[in-house]
């Protein structure tokens, strides 16, 4: 494990290196997220009460939120909103697959599990970019740890009730034996790069201990509750942060897109426009 | 497809600028949050203006909910650096804009710019005690 000894500076005065190291990294940070937020706006009206409904809808605006942070940090190295997302193509994206997948309708077993094997992934990144070499990231990770910490508490008690109710159980273990070679595409390199994410500090952790820290947390949690936890080592294919997706993301990103096209859009809109040009 | 880091194509001639839609900052730099406490004269008129600013959801002025971080004024030109309550605030543009709006509707202020700022964190720590008050009124409880 490697500590943040020097500070990078701003994104104006990045070397070619450094810049392509940070962006590596913010690009999943902003991907992982948005992907995950517009996976779980399925479940805001389908959840089986009116308060996960509400948590899942909570859930998804705290992770466009981060996404929005993370896209904005990027923006700082001169990219467009309109780049980024409405006029980029599907295969851009470097998110993990795993958040791309769709649900099945009814299957709220998948969503918490889903939601618990990212979320805690996503607590041990964000430890890991707690001291990162980039200020922006450093600064911002702080802001979003604090939101996060409510989801894997949120997943967590849903898995206890869960784990004493002998047909949720069931369902819990087969998302799990699905979902788990999915989850573990988390963890995968974007390509070259990211020996360079942690040799210049932007990141603190290699993959391979995030793995390990997620790995030795979730079977914790779940061997506890009953769950057997795959022995698999090996991640699903596609892996999504080497731009190959699931033909599930471009049926995703088509739907996603599609107001901004049918609208005939060249830019991002904002509330303001209109009246910042008078 | 080659391993290597592509992403985006759409911009592969970007160039970093520190110019964003809204001018960011990472960490304000003094005590947070600033309330205007002890302002005379022209600087005391913006922070009048501000205090006006209300959270679109609830009765408590932004500078008593402590997201001001900072002023700063050259002149004419005003610069506010400012938090918002929740990073998936929905009503950011909202806000930012009233912000430069009410500080814009000082006379003599001829422009005002909002740098968001995400650090230090906010927290319930930050709201004044005039904005508890307001927010007990409106129903929400500080006494855990």
């Amino acid at each position: 494990m490697s500590t943040a000894e020097s500070d990078l500076g701003s994104a104006d005065n990045l070397t070619e290196r450094e810049q392509k190291a940070v962006e590596a990294q913010l690009f999943r940070l902003a991907d992982d997220e948005y992907v995950q937020a517009e996976r779980y706006t399925f479940w805001q009206v389908r959840a089986p009460t009116l308060e996960s409904d509400l948590a899942s809808a909570n859930n998804a605006q705290d992770e466009l939120g981060h996404a929005r942070l993370w896209y904005d940090a990027i923006q700082q190295f001169g990219y467009s909103e309109e780049s980024l997302l409405w006029e980029s193509e599907p295969s851009d994206f470097q998110h993990s697959t795993f958040v791309e997948l769709p649900f099945e309708e009814g299957d709220w077993a998948d969503a918490v599990l889903r939601a618990y094997l990212y979320d805690v992934a996503e607590n041990i990144r964000l430890s890991a970019l707690e001291n990162s070499s980039y200020k922006v990231i450093r600064e911002r990770t702080s802001r979003i740890q604090g939101e996060e910490g409510y989801h894997v508490e949120h997943a967590e008690s849903w898995l206890q009730r869960m784990a004493k109710d002998s047909d949720a159980s069931r369902r819990v273990q087969e998302a799990l034996d699905r979902l788990y070679p999915y989850a573990l595409t988390l963890f995968e390199p974007v390509g070259d790069v990211e020996a360079d994410i942690v040799d210049l500090g932007v990141r603190t952790m290699t993959l391979d201990e995030m793995r390990k820290e997620w790995k030795d947390r979730i079977t914790e949690f779940l061997t506890d509750l009953g769950f057997d936890v795959p022995a698999e080592e090996d991640p699903a294919t596609p892996v999504g942060r080497d731009n190959n997706h699931t033909e599930y993301w471009d049926e995703l990103y088509e739907e996603m897109v599609s107001s901004y096209r049918n609208l005939g859009r060249h830019e991002a809109t904002k509330l303001m426009d209109p009246e910042e040009d008078e | 497809m080659s391993s290597d880091y592509d992403r985006p194509r759409a911009d592969a001639n970007a160039e970093p600028c520190s110019y964003t839609e809204y001018d960011t900052k990472e960490r304000a730099v003094g005590d947070v949050p600033a309330t205007g406490e002890g302002a005379e004269g022209l600087d005391r008129d913006i922070w009048a203006a501000l205090y006006e600013v209300e959270d679109p959801e609830m009765p408590v002025s932004i500078v008593d909910l402590g997201l001001i971080y900072g002023l700063e004024r050259d002149g004419g030109d005003v610069t506010i650096d400012m938090t918002l309550t929740y990073s998936g605030c929905p009503a950011r543009e909202l806000i930012l804009e009233d912000v430069e709006r009410a500080a814009e509707s000082v006379e003599a202020v001829e422009n005002a710019d909002v740098r968001l700022v995400w650090s230090p964190d906010w927290s319930m720590d930050l709201v004044t005690e005039q904005g508890k008050q307001a927010l007990r009124d409106f129903g929400m409880s500080f006494d855990q």
